[in-house]
C-alpha cells in the first residue's frame, strides 16, 4: 500500500478506536442515568463489609436492630415498599425463609424504602404496619424514609436483596420478584443454607 | 492503489467513521406526557412505551412549582389491579404551559422489579 494510503488507513483506525472507546464510556454513563436499562440477575457480590445502617424507626422489633448485634447470624436484607407489586409478590417466599431459618440463625430484615415523597403515604408508619399485617410479615422492618440505607447499599430496584454472612460480610446480592419454590427461590434458599452452615 | 481503489477506501472509511461516531443511542422515550384541551382546561395523559407498565398502586404524580400535586389515574387496571391497562391521566386547570416534576413507578414487561422515574417537564 502506498505510504499516504497507509497513513490514511492508520489515522482512520485510530479515530475509529477512539470513537468506539467514547461510545463505550457513554454507555456506562447512560446506564447510570437511564432507569430503563436492565436489572441485574441475582449473583455473588464483591465480598466486603456490610455498611452499618442507622434506621431509628422499626416495626416488629422492640429496639432498633444494629448490624453489630447481629454478628454471628446470617442476615438477609429485603429492600421493598408496600406499593410495589413485585415486592409484595415476593413476601410469601420471605415469610417462608423466616419460618424455616430464624431458629437456625437467619435474621430477615425488611428495609421499607418509599419511592415517592410523603404525599403518597409510603412514609406513614401506620400504613407500613397495615401492610405487614396484610402480608403476614413477622420479621423486623426498618423504615428507610430518607433512603439513607438504600443509598448506603447502592440499591436501585424494588425489590432488592442483600445476603450478609455471620462475619458481617456481604456475600450475595440481587433484585427481582420470585415465588415459593421457583428457581430464584431455590437459589436464595441454597445461599442461605450455605451461609448458615459456615 | 488505483483511483477507484482510493475512492472505495475513502467511502468505506467515511462509512466507518459515521458508524463509530454515532455514539450510544439516546435513552428510549418510553414515558411521555401528551396534552389535549378539555374545555378550558388541559388533560394530561401519561403514555408508556410498549415495554413498560405503569404502577397503579403508586399513582404517577406531577408536582407543580406552586406545590400542587396532581395524581394520574384511570379506572381501567390490569386483572391483578397492579398496573394501568390504559394510560392514566390528570386534569390541569387552565391551559398554561406545564412546568413541574413528574414521578412514576414503572416496570418493564421483561423484568420483575419496580423502578422510579422522574421527569422534569
Amino acid at each position: 500500500m502506498p505510504r499516504p494510503a497507509l497513513l490514511f488507513a492508520l489515522s482512520l483506525a485510530t479515530a475509529g478506536a477512539g470513537a468506539l472507546a467514547l461510545e463505550s464510556a457513554g454507555r456506562v454513563e447512560a446506564q447510570a442515568r437511564n432507569p430503563f436499562l436492565g436489572a441485574p440477575e441475582p449473583g455473588a457480590a464483591e465480598p466486603g463489609p456490610a455498611p452499618a445502617w442507622r434506621n431509628t424507626s422499626w416495626l416488629n422489633s422492640d429496639h432498633p436492630l444494629t448490624l453489630k448485634e447481629l454478628r454471628g447470624r446470617v442476615v438477609l436484607l429485603n429492600f421493598w415498599v408496600f406499593t410495589c407489586y413485585n415486592c409484595t409478590n415476593t413476601v410469601p417466599s420471605l415469610v417462608d425463609f423466616d419460618r424455616k431459618y430464624r431458629d437456625q440463625g437467619l435474621t430477615l430484615i425488611g428495609i421499607h424504602t418509599p419511592e415517592f415523597p410523603p404525599y403518597a403515604g409510603e412514609h406513614d408508619k401506620g400504613n407500613v404496619q397495615r401492610a405487614l399485617a396484610k402480608h403476614g410479615i413477622e420479621y423486623p422492618n426498618a423504615q428507610d424514609n430518607d433512603n439513607r440505607t438504600w443509598n448506603l447499599y447502592g440499591i436501585r430496584y424494588w425489590p432488592s436483596f442483600v445476603l450478609i454472612d455471620k462475619k458481617g460480610v456481604i456475600r450475595y446480592e440481587g433484585a427481582g420478584e420470585f415465588h415459593l419454590n421457583d428457581g430464584t427461590y431455590d437459589l436464595w434458599d441454597e445461599r442461605i443454607r450455605e451461609l448458615l452452615a459456615e | 492503489m488505483s483511483t477507484a481503489g482510493v475512492r472505495l477506501t475513502g467511502l468505506m472509511a467515511a462509512a466507518l467513521l459515521v458508524v463509530a461516531c454515532a455514539g450510544p443511542a439516546p435513552p428510549p422515550a418510553e414515558l411521555r406526557v401528551e396534552t389535549a384541551p378539555i374545555g378550558a382546561d388541559t388533560r394530561m395523559t401519561l403514555v408508556a412505551g410498549p415495554d413498560l407498565k405503569i404502577n397503579a398502586r403508586l399513582k404517577p404524580a406531577l408536582e407543580l412549582a406552586d406545590g400542587t400535586v396532581l395524581r394520574f389515574d384511570s379506572p381501567r387496571l390490569t386483572a391483578d389491579s397492579a398496573y394501568f391497562a390504559e394510560p392514566p391521566w390528570a386534569q390541569l386547570a387552565g391551559s398554561r404551559r406545564i412546568r413541574g416534576t413528574l414521578r412514576a413507578s414503572v416496570c418493564r414487561v421483561d423484568e420483575l422489579v419496580c423502578r422510579s422515574v422522574t421527569l422534569q417537564l
